[in-house]
């Protein structure tokens, strides 16, 4: 029996360590693109600080723009990795375990990439420490009733939740990789495997810790996104003002999160070639709760939008008539196609279903709920309750080069993690094997 | 002394445990090493956990200093707020919340960093490079307890039983 399952092992670290060593000539175009697109990106934001914030397209009434529809989006997305780990993991979901960590280091990039967005958005981003709780010159205090620090105290609580959370599983297959691992990679695991020697004290220690660890991250998860929702409906502003944004944001975060996790399962089972073990079966049960919550979402946006209709006050009418029939029209029935009938069409039916529909209804949802944030954050302030304050936001290159680079530094952080640390936590795979 | 050996399936090693349990060895002599773990039966090699107890404790104290802080700062230079209260619970509420799981999350880590002996003198007993599939029991006892602890560990299963070092 042992033969067996030294031979399984043998394969899963055969097969699971092989991306770590060497790098193919796609890798690096594709590392080097995506370093190239962030750099443009890193010019673009140097350039917009020197002529200041006037460079972007944003202009009174309209003041938010691209950076914060980012600012939003990405914080959703970081929804992915920790919130359906610590769900996963909490319910003893067996197919979890090539899932997980790639979900959680989805979480722990995106939540870099979203939260750096408020900073870029700042007129004046050198000054951004200011929201730090210190006394200055004049003992001034941050004001703790703005939802600004609201923001930056959940957004660095659920990082440094998420940062342990990815951690933690990495240690055991950090220590194996010391083991084998020689020169500068060899110091690299030995240090960060702390001493892991596999003793039953320690298990036990992480059994209980990544337990722990999932229950509070899953309260933390859907405190951030709440309160990134109450941004907006803390204002008295035309169909921000809504008790309902708290939930809505958090459903579309889940949503948004499980397609960022399919596209990542997809593109790293082909380069990867993780195909034994990352499954059908996986894309079949994350391709369910995708289309379930698609329909959650549809639910959300019915109701906030036939509420709005059916109270019929001007101010929030005249926002309600530009998203549906207006200038933001064409925006808004993409959305709806993208979130809502592509994702019914491709995963309602167990035949229609499979790694390519499901791929597929993936990406359409990132572009959806990359359009429902627009969608909420640009119609208001376009049409804000003073009729004569009316006006349009038009994005500049310089926002577009800042989006753009940022879902380049997203593939870039994640190629580097690949070539770093196994995509998938090889000791759970041997344990299955053990048992 | 330090006794190792090495056994092929869990319940060899429960055997075992139980077998020097009944010599009188306790959890902090006893350790076993695996490359997966292991689960033994409940209540064998008990290793009691504070980790809980500590979690919440910090949590308590993270949040009301979150709380204090927050009522500090917001009395220490009154902003003109109208009718307003200088000091709302409502708003603080979030700060306090946020706070109160940071001081949870951080004391989870750090209790598994002490609980785990990564962060203690542990780490400087000599680690075991395991086989995959193999289990090591490891067993500190006095120089003449050695040989009927070997006994004890043949009977139970071990494929060899190896005398290491002394104990420091």
């Amino acid at each position: 029996m042992n033969t067996v399952v030294e031979t399984r092992a043998d394969n899963f670290r055969e097969t699971l360590w092989r991306p770590l060593v060497g790098a193919s000539r796609g890798y690096v175009l594709a590392l080097a693109l995506t370093f190239l697109l962030v750099a443009w990106g890193l010019g673009c934001w140097i350039y917009q600080i020197v002529r200041g914030i006037g460079v972007a397209g944003i202009r009174r009434p309209t003041m938010w723009g691209f950076y914060l529809v980012n600012f939003v989006f990405w914080i959703g997305i970081s929804h992915a990795g920790t919130l359906i780990s610590a769900i996963l993991r909490l319910t003893h979901a067996g197919w979890r375990k090539p899932v997980t960590r790639i979900a959680e280091a989805i979480t722990v990039f995106a939540l870099m990439i979203g939260a750096m967005f408020p900073i870029i958005h700042l007129g004046r981003p050198l000054l951004f420490f200011w929201l730090v709780p210190y006394p200055n010159s004049r003992l001034l205090w941050p004001n703790f009733r703005s939802p600004l620090l609201w923001d930056l105290t959940a957004i660095l609580t659920y990082l440094s939740g998420s940062i342990i959370y990815l951690y933690l599983p990495l240690i055991p297959d950090l220590a194996e990789l010391a083991q084998h691992a020689t020169g500068w990679r060899g110091r690299l695991y030995r240090r960060l495997s702390i001493g892991w020697t596999g003793s039953d004290r320690q298990w036990r220690a992480l059994e209980r810790a990544m337990h722990r660890m999932a229950g509070m991250i899953l309260a933390v998860a859907v405190s951030v996104h709440t309160v990134v929702a109450w941004d907006f409906s803390m204002a008295l502003a035309p169909l921000w003002h809504s008790t309902i944004f708290g939930p809505y944001f958090v459903a579309g975060a889940i949503f948004s999160g499980i397609a960022a996790l399919l596209v990542a399962m997809a593109i790293l089972r082909k380069l990867l070639h993780l195909e034994a073990y990352v499954l059908p079966v996986h894309f079949d049960n994350l391709g369910k709760l995708l289309f379930l919550m698609s329909l959650l979402w549809l639910y959300f946006t019915v109701s906030e939008n036939i509420t709005t209709w059916y109270g019929n006050s001007p101010a929030e009418m005249n926002v309600f008539g530009s998203r549906v029939r207006g200038p933001f029209a064409p925006y808004f029935w993409v959305m709806v196609c993208c979130n809502f009938v592509l994702p019914f069409l491709l995963l309602s039916s167990k035949r229609v279903r499979s790694i390519r529909t499901v791929t597929i209804a993936s990406v359409t949802v990132l572009v959806g709920m990359w359009l429902e944030r627009y969608l909420i954050i640009l119609p208001t302030l376009s049409y804000p309750h003073l009729a004569a304050a009316t006006g349009f936001y038009k994005p500049t290159w310089v926002e577009i080069s800042i989006t753009v680079s940022t879902f380049a530094a997203m593939t870039m952080f994640y190629l580097i993690f690949c070539k770093l640390f196994p995509a998938i936590a090889v000791w759970e795979y041997k344990d299955d094997s053990h048992r | 002394m330090i006794l190792t050996a090495d056994f092929g399936d869990p319940q060899s090693v429960a055997s075992a445990i139980r077998a020097l349990q009944a010599r009188g060895y306790g959890a902090e002599e006893i350790e076993v090493f695996s490359t997966t773990p292991v689960e033994l039966a409940e209540a064998l090699l008990e290793r009691p956990s504070r980790m809980s107890l500590v979690a919440v404790t910090t949590a308590v104290v993270f949040g009301l200093s979150a709380i204090a802080f927050v009522h500090y700062t917001q009395n220490d230079y009154r902003i003109v707020t109208g009718s307003m209260p200088i000091f709302s619970w409502w708003s603080t509420g979030v700060v306090f919340y946020e706070f109160t799981m940071f001081g949870s999350i951080s004391a989870t880590f750090v209790m598994f960093l002490l609980e785990s002996g990564l962060l203690g003198r542990r780490r400087s007993i000599p680690a075991p490079m395991l086989e995959e599939g193999r289990i090591r029991l490891r067993l500190m006892c006095q120089a003449r307890d050695a040989a009927p602890a070997t006994d004890c560990l043949y009977q139970a299963g071990a494929a060899s039983v190896e005398k290491l070092e002394e104990r420091p």
